[in-house]
């Protein structure tokens, strides 16, 4: 098969890709790596989590069901959305209403048509049928219906305008697939070999060590934005998983691999030296402190304030992951979502002379022996609730410790309870009398974000993702004032002033960004990361020699 | 004590009953300790399904519940549960959505050549270690001890991870991604195998020594025995019985190691199956892999008993 | 005097340069667990962001760590909960198997049978899966450890003891015992348990060693102590990430439960001779 060298109207520039070094091309000094491109070929990917299925609604499932599964949609590098298998669309004026025109010919890998029907089938199936709760909440309470209007026309129905809408579904939940396939295959086949029209099918998943993919030698559906035109180049991707950092990130060394996703941070700066790096940060909500304001010690704003003021979160990040992971100030919109306000984040800069002062006018004016600020008896004691191991790396644990041991200066008693995946994922800290601050980061391409976490909470429609237990009707209306305006700046304006009731009331306490880190090997070109999530695409890269 | 061969039939017959009782309490056990994790089963599965963490209306939790049937009452869950048990079926993974014996069956090979070959380099060391050294001289006997203690005191991911850097990073002669091949199960095997034969060898040690002491063993000398002939043929024997009780306990405190290795080399594994399936209550994985290694505990209880009446000759019908 | 008492070689003692570094190791080592401020006036939370990975120095003698965390100083402090670990849960793993095995040996029949079958229930769960379940259920804390550990080992102990004590009952001194006129628990009191235990004390001070590693491998999986404690396992876990580039963080502190065990077993197996020669 051939190659078409075209120019590269795809550059991986700026925008959220921060640094993308190619060291080998144009001969920097690079040894090993020579500039003829080959076909074929293996790529061994090293991913950390293994999913218990492809297709779901984790992030640890986008990355890998993007390989098999194609979107409508796509998010560039400049965050317009760009075709994929709709070649283009129309929105209704009153913004209810979008017809996608899809392209044609575009067959499943089990043969059948990627046809209107085939899309508003996985819709309805993701919206009423339990087939990706995470689509399903990223774009409720506004989907009505979806429906094929011709072969290659569907038509997606909202009850309100919402702008963010196309952004959305540029994620990789949104994936199509064939409705015959999940129709009459098993569940299990189903988990394990999703039926796409994406540039690779699973071969084969041997379950605790790597799932193979094969080429798909019939792709004709890639996106706007891919960097070459045809199925894939080389043959074969081996998705291996291997938890421990320092097998991971050494077994590029041996040649064991030729991409590592998640970097150790302390081996940062030889990757940038050794292979190609990209650093990817994860727009949505950044990691960040939501406070409880409900009950405890922190339903007095002054308090919240003190502990955002108490701490140096930027020195801790940067000492905790070696300046790799960027401090977020914000806590609410990650720098590399669009809508995100930069001066919000400026807030709460390290000051513990004013984080005393405001303790003072609280009412904590006593020291017990041990240090701790106590009120009527009561000590300033916090229980800082985090995912051990699975949201916190040790790294993140030893941001929290230098910021526990810097809020002790100060007079707070900050516990640090470790939760595991089950106590999490049981609900054993979903009571607001469980704890009074939680990390915690949600990724989305768009400020939109910001409903899902702060929508305000009632015993008609609860909010359990609404962990600052804050309800606050102000914010509620800027936010859906936002959502369905459809200006963009005036949207962006109003996401801002959404996002500075947050920082100003302290609600939440902003700490570092998500990030995707990956080491490529150099003869490995063109493995970039899709925009609105940062998942690898392996379709355009090839190998040098 | 003369046994009959009714005797023994009935004997063993016996053991196979209470061994399957073992089985059906351990997995009973099982059951309800992961219902005495606190959180809720449905809750943590649709948190599972999309990676976030929240309660969820019970309209949401209500397709999971009907299900696996969450919301019936424990006695009618333990029962419908046991009975599956008899007809051989472990259920189906909550999480994987495919029948437990196969999410099982494809890591339970690795794990076993990891256990089996640890124990039995374990083995190779600790008695070489010992027989070579043990009361032949101060200087010899001291190294052998300090070297005992020395390797039983180990941490097993310390030692891992040693290896790993030094072996497979740096010299290269191992693989780093060993998944199942043969090359790469020699790093993990010795991880397992070193602190485990310092342990053995410590023990074997002691009892050798004692042994030694023993009339009989004397009497062997007086006989004109050489030291070798006496150390292998009647110290031993005797000298092998706490570590041969101790190796059917081995083989649980490798299953742990083993997820320690398995982490650490990237291998394939049900320890990594067990770990993540406690972690996301899958409990069909959980209760299947507490029923495969049950069974192979009471088959290694089996053969330690056998060999325990083969080598100490008095013990044989006291049980 | 029984048959047993005849003149032999005694027991080779072990080096004794070897039981005093033992000595002097255990009783370092108790030290840091009562009164660590006595060996290091840093606090082991003391941040310092400017000195981070620091290796080793005339100022930091085991180096820093990644938030300028003094390394020496977090492991004398971590002393006291590793040891704790190691003590607390070896104490329960030996009550436990004691209790088991002297019973189940001793009583023989249905109750060695009940007995028999409980604790081969237990063998039946891997002792991981004990400990994650015991972990799950109470939340990760020392207390949480302590008894997962001991648990954990309890089986293993219970049979050997058994074992043991079936050995010994065969044994010609005790016949001779019984035939001598004494009996029931004077039996068991100055020779049965004597001398069944006396293997296990090389196993249980093993044992104090091997609970403290054990308890480092639930932490490796993140089901330690929470922060920001310095048990070692937690050390080694937070160090692992660091083994290429800042190798102390790793090496130093499993280097540390090395030498507590080692030293630990040392001293236990001279006890053992020493009352391994005056029980005969």
């Amino acid at each position: 098969m051939t190659r078409l060298s075209s120019p590269h109207w795809r550059r991986t520039a700026a925008g959220l890709i921060t640094i993308a070094t190619l060291a080998a091309c144009g001969g920097t000094g690079a040894a090993a790596a020579g500039d003829t491109p080959t076909t074929g070929g293996t790529i061994i990917y090293g991913h950390v989590q293994e999913p218990p299925c492809i297709f779901g609604g984790w992030i640890q499932q986008a990355y890998i069901s993007r390989q098999v599964l194609d979107g409508l949609v796509t998010e560039a590098e400049d965050g317009s959305v760009k075709p994929w298998l709709a070649t283009s669309w129309t929105t209704s004026p009153d913004g209810l209403t979008y017809t996608f025109a899809l392209k044609d010919g575009v067959k499943f890998t089990d043969g059948t048509p990627v046809d209107g029907e085939a899309v508003a089938w996985n819709f309805d199936y993701w919206e009423n049928h339990d087939g990706n709760s995470t689509a399903k909440v990223s774009i409720d309470p506004y989907y009505q219906a979806a429906k094929a209007i011709d072969a290659t026309h569907v038509a997606i129905s909202l009850n309100k305008p919402y702008p963010p809408f196309l952004t959305l579904i540029t994620q990789g939940y949104f994936g199509i697939q064939s409705p015959t396939a999940v129709k009459t295959k098993s569940e299990q086949e189903n988990c394990e070999k999703p039926i796409g029209s994406g540039g690779f099918i699973v071969k084969e998943w041997k379950h605790g060590e790597e799932v193979v993919l094969t080429k798909n030698p019939n792709y004709t559906s890639w996106p706007a934005t891919a960097k070459h035109q045809g199925p894939a180049v080389v043959d074969e991707v081996r998705w291996k998983f291997v938890a421990d950092g320092v097998s991971r990130y050494a077994s590029l060394s041996t040649g064991e691999s030729n991409v590592v996703y998640e970097v150790p941070t302390v081996s940062w700066k030889d990757a940038e030296q050794r292979y190609q790096t990209i650093r990817y940060i994860t727009p949505g909500k950044p990691v960040s402190f939501s406070i409880n304001t409900k009950t405890g010690p922190f339903t007095d704003k002054l308090v919240r304030q003190a502990f955002a003021y108490g701490a140096d979160r930027k020195a801790a990040v940067e000492a905790g992951f070696h300046g790799v992971i960027p401090y977020e100030g914000n806590p609410s919109v990650s720098q590399a979502t669009p809508g995100y306000d930069a001066e919000v984040a400026k807030a709460y800069a390290y000051d513990p002379a004013k984080a005393g002062q405001l303790l003072d006018q609280a009412g904590w004016t006593t020291r017990n022996a041990d240090g701790v600020r106590t009120k009527d008896g009561m000590p300033l004691s916090i229980k800082l609730v985090y995912g051990a191991g699975f949201i916190f790396t040790s790294e993140g644990a030893t941001v929290l410790q230098v910021l526990q041991e810097q809020w002790k200066q100060i007079g707070f008693d900050v516990k640090l309870v470790p939760a595991t995946l089950a106590e999490l994922w049981g609900g054993k800290y979903s009571d607001p009398s469980t704890f009074d601050a939680t990390p915690s980061y949600w990724t989305s391409p768009s400020a939109a974000i910001l409903w899902i976490v702060w929508r305000p909470s009632t015993t008609a429609s609860p909010n359990y993702s609404n962990r600052s237990f804050y309800n606050n009707d102000t914010l509620s209306q800027t936010i859906q004032q936002a959502n369905t305006e459809p200006d963009v700046t005036k949207a962006n304006a109003l996401y801002g002033q959404a996002q500075k009731i947050i920082q100003d009331d302290a609600a939440g306490v902003g700490l570092y960004t998500q990030n995707s880190t990956y080491a490529i090997a150099k003869n490995l070109k063109d493995v970039w990361l899709e925009k609105s999530q940062g998942e690898p695409v392996f379709s355009d890269a090839y190998f040098t020699k | 004590m003369p046994t009959s061969r009714s005797n023994a039939l009935g004997r063993f017959a016996g053991k196979v009953v209470s061994s399957v009782g073992v089985i059906v309490a351990a997995a009973s056990v099982t059951f309800f300790a992961q219902l005495a994790v606190p959180g809720d089963r449905a809750t943590a599965l649709m948190n599972l399904q999309t990676g976030q963490e929240k309660k969820w209306t019970p309209e949401e939790l209500a397709p999971l519940n009907e299900r696996f049937g969450f919301d019936k009452p424990v006695i009618v869950q333990y029962l419908r549960y046991l009975g599956g048990l008899f007809r051989g079926d472990l259920g189906t993974s909550y999480t994987q959505k495919r029948p437990v014996t196969e999410v099982i069956g494809g890591q339970l090979l690795p794990s076993l050549t990891l256990t089996v070959a640890a124990l039995a380099v374990a083995w190779v060391l600790a008695l070489g270690v010992t027989l070579l050294t043990v009361k032949r001289g101060r200087f010899l006997s001291g190294l052998g001890s300090t070297w005992e203690a020395l390797t039983a005191s180990l941490p097993h991911y310390w030692v891992g991870i040693v290896l790993l850097v030094v072996f497979a990073v740096e010299l290269r002669i191992f693989p780093i991604i060993g998944g199942t091949s043969a090359s790469g199960t020699v790093l993990p095997v010795l991880t397992l195998a070193i602190p485990l034969a310092g342990f053995l060898g410590q023990v074997t040690r002691d009892e050798f020594v004692q042994v030694l002491e023993q009339p009989f063993v004397t009497t062997a000398r007086t006989r004109g025995m050489s030291d070798l002939g006496v150390r292998l043929r009647h110290v031993l024997r005797h000298a092998v019985l706490p570590a041969i009780t101790l190796s059917g306990w081995a083989l649980g405190a490798l299953v742990a190691g083993a997820v320690i290795a398995e982490n650490i080399f990237g291998r394939p594994g049900i320890g990594q199956v067990l770990v993540t399936a406690v972690n996301t209550r899958d409990l069909p994985t959980v209760t299947g892999i507490v029923l495969v290694v049950a069974a192979i505990y009471v088959v290694a209880n089996l053969l330690v008993d056998l060999a325990y009446a083969v080598v100490d000759p008095r013990l044989g019908g006291a049980r | 005097m029984t048959a047993a008492t005849l003149a032999l070689p005694r027991v080779v003692r072990l080096p004794r340069i070897g039981t005093v570094l033992a000595a002097t190791v255990v009783v370092l080592v108790l030290v840091a667990a009562v009164a660590p401020g006595l060996l290091t006036h840093r606090s082991p939370t003391a941040i310092d962001l400017t000195a981070t990975l620091r290796g080793p120095s005339w100022a930091h003698w085991f180096g820093t760590d990644d938030a300028g965390r003094d390394l020496l100083t977090r492991v004398i402090y971590g002393t006291r909960q590793s040891l704790g670990i190691g003590l607390g849960a070896t104490a329960i793993a030996f009550l436990i198997a004691v209790v088991l095995g002297f019973t189940a040996a001793l009583a023989g029949g249905v109750v060695d049978g009940i007995i028999t079958r409980i604790v081969e229930v237990a063998f039946a769960f891997p002792a991981l899966l004990l400990a994650l379940l015991v972990i799950a259920v109470r939340g990760p804390s020392l207390a949480t450890e302590i008894i997962a550990v001991g648990i954990g080992s309890a089986p293993g102990y219970a049979r050997m003891v058994r074992g043991q004590v079936l050995t010994v009952r065969q044994a010609g001194y005790i016949e001779a015992a019984a035939a001598l006129g004494h009996h029931g628990f004077t039996v068991i009191r100055r020779h049965l348990f004597p001398n069944a235990m006396r293997p296990l004390v090389a196993v249980v001070t093993l044992g104090v060693g091997q609970s403290i590693v054990w308890a480092s491998g639930l932490s490796f999986l993140g089901l330690g102590v929470p922060p920001p404690s310095s048990e070692w396992g937690a050390l080694l876990d937070a160090g692992r990430v660091h083994i290429t580039t800042s190798w102390w963080l790793e090496i130093l502190p499993g280097l540390v439960i090395v030498l507590v065990a080692l030293a630990v077993t040392t001293l236990g197996r001279t006890l053992q001779n020493r009352l391994g020669g005056a029980s005969r």
